[in-house]
């Protein structure tokens, strides 16, 4: 059941006994015998009672839903006295110690706004007392009801029960620990560059598939710069490129795009889509996250710096729990403010489970590449996850301290370590003087409380009325002279209390209400309010993991130490998942697919690996180097396989035709991001100033119009800001630069395994007409007429080369001449507005945004 | 039938493709029109690159066939953002009037809270009965009041929720959480678009401005962007980017398009295997034909006198929402499947949020809408278009009997119990379905759920709500969720 759906259940005033729980109905097949000592099975009285009355209320009130005919809905079958009594997801319906108690009276009374039936409209009084009386009677039915003639229970075509953690569930491919695969012996020894390329060719080899030739060094070099920094190379980079003749010039072109700061932009964005950045809250008011920009930054440094994957994951999953946290620590737990967050739900209880939700969704998609989510309402109706296993991992998350638009609870000081000491003690004694002056106001309120009645005693707890209370009183106890010395005291620790120890930058970042774990139970059908089972933290079964350990609070500790916990399983080589994950995102980003195609979903419903062991072995290889990501990225750019050309060859294609086994190299369009920044670089504009807060390019007034408050939320940003990469544009949830949102960004909503690719009229209509497009098409134009002249021949030449990164062939160069003169003798364009209009066609070749 | 439209193409991962491999399309007989169109091409296609489909799964957009004969093929949502009292407008309440200023118990839930008394407020209006259905309509709609026999009437209307953020969310994408499509992403990926050269789900503001969540209100969600509602404008530009830049002009365009042309297919030789090259070439055609299908289809004065009286274009009051109707007629009858127009806008009295005096806000909007929306009913009827069109009415919640502070009219949200009308379609007309209490506080005879009115809308398009799905994050979600729901059959006709 879909996350958002689960608990919704419950604020229906038509909140159902239960989902179609269709497992349910298989098991249903198997009839228990009524048990002789249960009253009404033998009391004829009691039967034709059942049969007079009753039934035919249930058959015209209940069975629709819950008599198996066409679904039955909550798991709840009427229809046979032990269905009853087995109940429905939410429980049994009738409680045969405690009749008042049973579940099924509770429903049909509608005194719970969550529980109400039936749900089309309330049952008459007679008809709840009837009812009423054949529960307490112990809810007899008829022998013929018992013995399943009421309605067929069959199971449907649907049914399935969701797989069980078996034995045989644990064998699934990616729940195995990952060996090191041997590499595979290949007849055209001479291709293989390493060992990736024995991999992809002895599947093409057994397969009797051709591999692609090489890509042309031009294609391969565009290729490299757009898969390393979503940048094309400059017509400089692509002459000395050309103009190299060591044999290791394509490597020493990797090695240094790896090296650029772009790498981080570019491979940070793809991470972004994991983990569903976004600066804002969605909803309303789409507020803004404070210092969101700071996990950007944090995301791209980390990985221009190559930090260790598994160092990471930890920051992001635990940051303030490891053994040496720092500011970079803290800031990446910023990870868990990510979400979507409504400031103002219906339900609240129903929310905190909503938000706990987008954490586990987003920690098991993203790292474990496991729809957790699916088993919030139910088991798993795919994998092998239970129910419990999904409460078991929300409560490693239960003690973080709820989502508020500011203040402590998401916010922390950023402290660089050498200032850390000093910023402790300067908190304690802050402290300290606090805690004084604390005890001093005391000594003025103690004796004067002592004496108060019960009722004032109320109004302690409101500050405004706890001063008009006390201040009278303190000073018919002592004088004036005194009560102004109580209100300085309290006037003094107002001022310390807002007072900061210094004013340190803020991080977004994880805190925790306490370090002793909170009680997480099993929500039945993940309704706040129907709390089953209790649960301890706990990952999920079916990977074999350590036992979590609930050890007592040390004093001083803030947090539970779960999340650690959880880091350590996630980045544990023993973890058959998290390295298998990652590998794959690496493949998918420079093969434009995963070997597992559904990068978020590695189990029973996901996509099996096309190639099992090359991402094993790419797996091992990852953790055998330490976790650094920049040594696979080398290894996949260094290899034959990504070096082959995108060009169809007849006979593979008519074998192969989604390239299953790498026979060629997939071309691939430009993301939403690469397209932007493109733009930028070929008219010269674009700024690659790093980091720091967010930038606003301008958004057209129709589209702010959408708004509550056309432009709310969304800033200006100076000319030279606007021309920065796009990865630094304000993700607002509710706002998003057209652009940016035409060519397929990632929806901040849901951690995004992969962006689609769609092409629509829409967009040609932005990149022929848009003011962004032309304005960016004139500073082109400026740019060929400054760097090639006035001759029509050299603008188009160099205008081609700009975009393409290839020298264009004559009859290109003779087209664009053609076009240009044609605007000007048959249309009267000015030279100017025909250069203009090149330019513009230049940006909107398939070429610009299409690689190769 | 196996031609469920599900997500098979825009796939971004082959499970999601396998996962409706049963499903599959049906051949639609369409291909013909899409070789016209150059579309041959599986054009929408994430991380799995080339996977080749059937050509009518190419363009998201292309139509499709239904699950089962549809009696619409269009929808007109007239939402009044806010939330219009029921009370007021055509919950008749007679005993309320009584009541008024006496303070009861009542239960309500509201932006105010959790309240068990209040002030009753009887409602501002009297009703009269109109047409052969004799349907008691408040004298806020005497236009609309003109058409009951043509609407039906849902007064046990319940939602999730009765704060605007995630009301609004659940009234257009059926989730009070963010991120889900909304139902005119739903309908367009169920049905495809009638209409190449116009957006398939349009959305027409209130000139005071969006509503709160803005496009969140008209997005596709977890779907591709190209399911996403487009703002048109009754004025100007209708569409954004529709015109060339000022100084060119479409002979001009035309020369690009055609040198743009030239070097695209000439890139296209070698890799002719690539359907998306061929997709975008096509694409930037049809972008050209939308730059004067679209003007064509918003030429609103170029309708009769008569025809612009009718929709109240004449006057002041009701210009605005008069020519968005008349706009609205037009769209659809050019084969757009999905139309939403807002009465209200921005926030407080700018919408139906009438917290504080009832008389003064309701008077407004129902002032500026009643004649609007009646000359559309009146012409949707006349040109025969009200049998294949289904028009939906109503806000994201209805109000309380009661006042909402100490003194005034003013009434809070009221999720347990509205009134929303559908017409048109193969709807049933002159009936009502439904009760509220006798104070309309909360619906307590055939209750429904917004996930009722979405399926009633899929199933009168041809589409079964329990299959219409979409494969997201390890599950087939649905407008309706993940339980189905059945539609209203009480006023299907």
């Amino acid at each position: 059941m879909t996350n958002a759906d689960a608990g919704r259940a419950r604020r229906r005033k038509f909140a159902r006994m239960g989902a179609p729980a269709i497992g349910l109905l298989a098991l249903l097949t198997t009839v228990i015998p009524l048990r002789a000592a249960e009253p009404g099975a033998t009391d004829a009285d009691k039967v034709r009672f059942f049969e007079k009355d009753v039934k035919p209320l249930l058959e015209s009130s209940c069975f629709k839903c819950h008599g198996g005919e066409k679904k039955i809905k909550g798991g709840l079958n009427l229809t046979q006295r032990e269905r009853l009594l087995r109940g429905g997801d939410t429980g049994p319906a009738v409680d045969l110690k405690d009749p008042a108690k049973s579940l099924l009276l509770k429903a049909i009374s509608y005194k719970d706004e969550d529980l109400q039936m039936p749900p089309k409209e309330q049952l008459a009084p007679a008809k709840v007392a009837l009812l009423t009386k054949w529960v307490e009677m112990g809810a007899p039915y008829s022998p013929s009801a018992a013995s399943g003639t009421v309605t067929s229970a069959a199971p449907s075509p649907a049914a399935h029960i969701p797989p069980k953690v078996t034995p045989e569930a644990m064998k699934f491919w990616s729940f195995q620990p990952i060996h090191r695969p041997q590499v595979p012996e290949v007849k055209e020894a001479s291709w293989v560059k390493n060992p990736i390329d024995a991999f992809i060719l002895s599947r093409l080899e057994a397969s009797g598939l051709p591999h692609a030739s090489s890509a042309s060094r031009t294609a391969l070099l565009r290729r490299a710069y757009y898969d390393l920094t979503g940048l094309a190379p400059t017509p400089d980079e692509v002459d000395a490129f050309l103009a190299d003749p060591s044999p290791d010039a394509y490597e020493k072109v990797v090695d240094r795009l790896l090296a650029s700061p772009q790498y981080g932009e570019k491979w940070g964005r793809h991470w972004l889509d994991v983990v569903r950045y976004a600066e804002t809250n969605s909803f309303e008011r789409d507020g803004a996250k404070p210092n969101a920009w700071r996990y950007r930054d944090y995301v791209i440094d980390s990985l221009n710096k190559d930090k260790p994957y598994d160092q990471f994951v930890r920051e992001q999953i635990a940051g303030d729990e490891l053994d040496h946290v720092t500011p970079e620590s803290i800031i990446a737990t910023g990870f868990y403010r990510l979400g979507p967050w409504d400031d103002e739900p219906s339900d609240k209880a129903q929310a905190r489970f909503d938000d706990l939700d987008d954490i586990v969704t987003t920690v098991g998609q993203g790292f474990l590449g496991l729809t957790m989510n699916c088993a919030r309402c139910h088991d798993h109706k795919i994998d092998p996850i239970p129910q419990k296993d999904y409460y078991s991992l929300v409560a490693i998350f239960n003690n973080i301290a709820p989502y508020q638009t500011s203040g402590p609870n998401i916010l922390t000081d950023i402290i660089p370590d050498d200032k850390k000491k000093a910023y402790e003690e300067e908190k304690q004694a802050l402290a300290q003087r606090k805690e004084d002056l604390k005890k001093r106001i005391a000594n003025f309120e103690l004796p004067v409380i002592a004496n108060l009645s019960e009722a004032e005693r109320a109004d302690l707890d409101h500050p405004k009325k706890r001063a008009a209370l006390l201040e009278p009183k303190i000073l018919a106890a002592t004088n004036a002279d005194e009560l102004r010395r109580y209100k300085e005291l309290r006037q003094q620790l107002k001022q310390l209390e807002e007072r900061k120890p210094t004013d340190y930058p803020q991080a977004l970042s994880v805190k925790e209400i306490s370090p002793k774990p909170v009680e997480t139970f099993v929500l039945r059908r993940g309704n706040a309010s129907s709390p089953g089972e209790p649960v301890t933290p706990a990952f999920p079964e079916v990977l074999n993991p350590p036992k979590v350990v609930l050890a007592p609070p040390e004093p001083g500790q803030k947090t539970t130490g779960l999340r650690r916990q959880l880091a350590d399983w996630l980045t544990s080589p023993k973890n058959p998942l998290t390295a298998r994950v990652i590998a794959n995102r690496l493949w998918q980003h420079h093969f434009g697919r995963g070997i597992v195609r559904s990068p978020n979903d590695f189990g029973f419903g996901g996509d099996k690996p096309t190639h099992p062991e090359l991402l094993d072995w790419l797996a091992s290889e990852l953790m055998a180097n330490g976790w650094h990501l920049k040594a696979i990225h080398r290894l996949i750019m260094t290899s034959n396989a990504y070096r082959m050309s995108s060009a169809p060859i007849e006979s593979a294609l008519a074998k192969d035709p989604q390239n299953d086994l790498f026979w060629r190299f997939d071309m691939r369009r430009l993301t939403a991001e690469e397209i932007r920044d493109s733009i930028l670089e070929v008219t010269g504009k674009l700024n690659l100033k790093m980091g720091g807060p967010s930038i606003y390019p301008t958004i057209p007034q129709v589209i702010l119009a959408g708004q509550s408050m056309p432009g709310a939320g969304w800033g200006k940003s100076s000319p030279e800001e606007m021309c920065r990469r796009s990865v630094y544009i304000h993700v607002k949830r509710s706002l998003v630069v057209p652009m940016i949102a035409a060519f397929d960004a990632a929806d901040t909503d849901f951690s995004c395994p992969a962006r689609f690719t769609t092409t629509q009229s829409t967009q040609a209509l932005m990149m022929l007409n848009s003011d962004m497009i032309n304005d960016e098409a004139k500073s082109f134009a400026r740019r060929i007429r400054k760097d090639a002249g006035n001759n029509p021949e050299a603008q188009v030449r160099l205008a081609l080369r700009l975009a393409l990164c290839r020298d264009p062939a004559e009859d290109e160069i003779a087209r664009g001449v053609t076009f240009m003169k044609t605007l000007k003798d048959k249309h009267h364009a000015s030279d100017d507005l025909a250069l203009d209009q090149f330019a513009l066609l230049v940006l909107n070749l398939n070429e610009f945004v299409y690689l190769d | 039938m196996s031609n469920t439209p599900n997500n098979t193409f825009c796939h971004r991962t082959r499970r999601e493709f396998l996962w409706q491999a049963g499903a599959g399309f049906a051949s639609l007989g369409l291909i013909d029109l899409l070789s016209r169109d150059g579309f041959l091409a599986s054009q929408a296609v994430a991380a799995d690159g080339v996977t080749p489909f059937k050509p009518s799964a190419g363009n998201p957009l292309f139509p499709r066939q239904p699950h089962f004969a549809p009696k619409a093929k269009s929808v007109i949502f007239l939402f009044m953002y806010g939330g219009p009292s029921h009370v007021d407008t055509f919950d008749h309440k007679p005993e309320l009037y009584k009541l008024d200023g006496k303070t009861i118990q009542v239960k309500t839930k509201g932006r105010g809270g959790s309240k068990n008394e209040g002030r009753v407020v009887g409602p501002k209006w009297n009703f009269k009965p109109y047409g052969q259905c004799g349907k008691m309509v408040s004298d806020l709609f005497p236009h609309i009041a003109s058409c009951v026999d043509d609407i039906a009437f849902i007064h046990s209307m319940t939602a999730d929720s009765p704060i605007h953020g995630s009301a609004m969310l659940q009234m257009n994408s059926g989730k009070i959480l963010s991120g889900s499509p909304c139902m005119g992403s739903w309908v367009n990926y169920g049905l495809g678009s009638l209409n190449q050269n116009l957006p398939g789900f349009v959305v027409m503001l209130d000139p005071t401005g969006g509503p709160i969540s803005g496009a969140k209100n008209w997005s596709s969600g977890y779907m591709p962007a190209v399911y996403q509602g487009t703002i048109l404008r009754s004025a100007g530009d209708p569409i954004l980017d529709l015109e060339p830049q000022p100084g060119v002009n479409r002979a001009m365009q035309r020369e690009l398009l055609d040198t743009l042309g030239a070097y695209n297919q000439q890139h296209q030789l070698a890799r002719i295997d690539n359907s998306n090259l061929a997709a975008r070439i096509a694409s930037y055609e049809l972008a050209y034909r939308m730059q004067s299908s679209a003007p064509e289809a918003v030429d609103v004065d170029s309708e009769p006198e008569e025809v612009k009286e009718l929709y109240g274009l004449n006057e002041k009051r009701t210009n605005n929402f008069g020519r968005r109707c008349l706009l609205a007629r037009r769209l659809v009858e050019r084969g757009v499947r999905f139309v939403q127009l807002y009465s209200g806008g921005n926030h407080n009295d700018a919408n139906w949020d009438a917290h504080g005096d009832l008389v003064k806000n309701h008077s407004y909007h129902a002032g500026n809408t009643d004649k609007p929306i009646a000359g559309l009913l009146k012409d949707l009827k006349r040109t025969g278009l009200l049998e294949s069109t289904l028009v939906v009415w109503g806000g994201e919640f209805g109000r309380q009997p009661t006042a909402e502070y100490k003194e005034g009219t003013g009434r809070d949200h009221n999720a347990y119990g509205f009134t929303m009308w559908m017409a048109g379609g193969g709807i049933k007309g002159g009936v009502s379905v439904g009760e509220t209490d006798e104070l309309g506080s909360a619906a307590v005879k055939d209750r429904f759920a917004v996930k009722h009115l979405h399926a009633t809308v899929l199933y009168q398009l041809g589409l079964d709500p329990d299959r219409l799905s979409y494969f997201h994050s390890g599950l087939q979600q649905r407008l309706v969720g993940v339980e189905g729901a059945d539609p209203i059959r009480q006023i299907v006709a």
